[in-house]
């Protein structure tokens, strides 16, 4: 087998273990919460049977952490959902609005991580034809390696527009990128350039580019 | 027993700080492992600390190094919520105990009793106590 091909399909599962592994750590710390809070509803129960008065603002306030976590775990599964489906299609369209705020919720799931800072794109919703899950694959690992080397105080901006009459500009900046290499590693130019996109990288000015073409 | 927890997740911190103060510990709640290191710098002392491996910043493993150097009589407890072999074989090769999330409130209890060597020896509100009532 073809050893670049190789490497390129490790390099996708290898995306997917690092997201489900980060989801499932979340959904863990979830389940934690709930079980706490249950745990502890119990404890007042076994209290009050024992004749110990119960605070009505502590139950009301553990059900409602009970509720909020529910809610987060949907969210949650949300998101898994939305990844697990970039692979649905090989090629299609997609806006890269959409694949920004994917990309900023999962990687919201990684310790690591610092807040990504999306900015609206000011013309028409920025379309591509491309593979989705691949242009995901980019952009997130870019993150993630970005904020591995600056760290969870930062606050990394990424902002889209028109870069010429072929492509889109997507910019990630205002993290404090200071190291010599790509974030991300030599893979991820590799993987970009499987479906047009080119990243320049200038660490001296804190700034790094992906060009993304309309259509690959 | 004095337990310091630390864990970046507050509402999991403060639903089990409450549980283990029924139970007749002393808890301190911190969310951040440089939260941790100042406690502890400004003197506190604590039989066990209870630490969660992934935070961001400061880690449950390092943070376990640097506390050590503070305070070489703390024992320690490590929480996570991966629970995958790579973990458990961390926990053994730090020496110390490891419990997956979400965890079992007599298990921990009995985790602490085990690294310290002590009971939970508190006063005020004592489950335990009305239980056996």
């Amino acid at each position: 087998m073809d050893r670049k091909q190789d490497l390129f399909n490790y390099a996708s599962l290898a995306l997917f273990g690092r997201v489900n592994a980060s989801i499932s750590h979340e959904l863990k710390n979830i389940m934690a919460i709930i079980s706490e809070t249950a745990g502890l509803l119990g404890d007042l129960s076994e209290m009050a049977k024992g004749g110990a008065g119960i605070d009505p603002d502590m139950l009301i306030s553990s059900i409602d952490s009970i509720a909020e976590e529910i809610e987060r775990g949907f969210t949650t599964i949300r998101q898994m959902n939305r990844f697990s489906h970039s692979v649905d299609v090989p090629i299609g369209s997609i806006d890269l609005m959409e694949v920004l705020d994917l990309v900023g919720q999962l990687c919201g799931y990684l310790a690591f991580a610092g807040k990504m800072r999306i900015h609206p794109c000011k013309d028409t919703a920025p379309i591509v034809q491309t593979s989705p899950f691949i242009l995901q694959a980019v952009i997130y690992q870019t993150v993630a390696g970005i904020f591995q080397k600056t760290g969870p105080d930062k606050e990394l901006n990424v902002s889209v527009q028109p870069r010429d009459d072929a492509s889109w500009q997507m910019l990630f900046d205002g993290a404090g990128i200071t190291a010599v290499e790509m974030p991300g590693g030599d893979g991820i130019e590799r993987m970009a350039a499987s479906i047009g996109v080119a990243i320049h990288w200038e660490p001296a000015e804190d700034c790094l580019e992906m060009k993304i073409p309309f259509s690959i | 027993m004095n337990i310091l927890l630390v864990d970046d997740e507050r509402k999991f911190v403060t639903m089990l700080a409450r549980r283990l103060e029924l139970r007749g510990f002393a808890v301190t709640c911190v969310y951040t492992g440089i939260e941790a290191l100042k406690v502890v710098q400004e003197g506190a002392k604590f039989d066990v600390a209870v630490l969660d491996v992934k935070m961001p910043g400061i880690g449950g493993i390092e943070l376990r190094r640097e506390l050590q150097r503070l305070d070489g009589d703390m024992k320690f407890v490590f929480l996570t919520g991966h629970g995958s072999d790579r973990d458990y074989s961390v926990g053994a090769k730090e020496a110390a105990l490891y419990l997956p999330k979400p965890l079992k409130i007599d298990d921990l209890v009995d985790v602490l009793s085990k690294v310290t060597g002590k009971t939970a020896g508190g006063r005020g509100e004592n489950l335990s106590q009305i239980k056996s009532d």
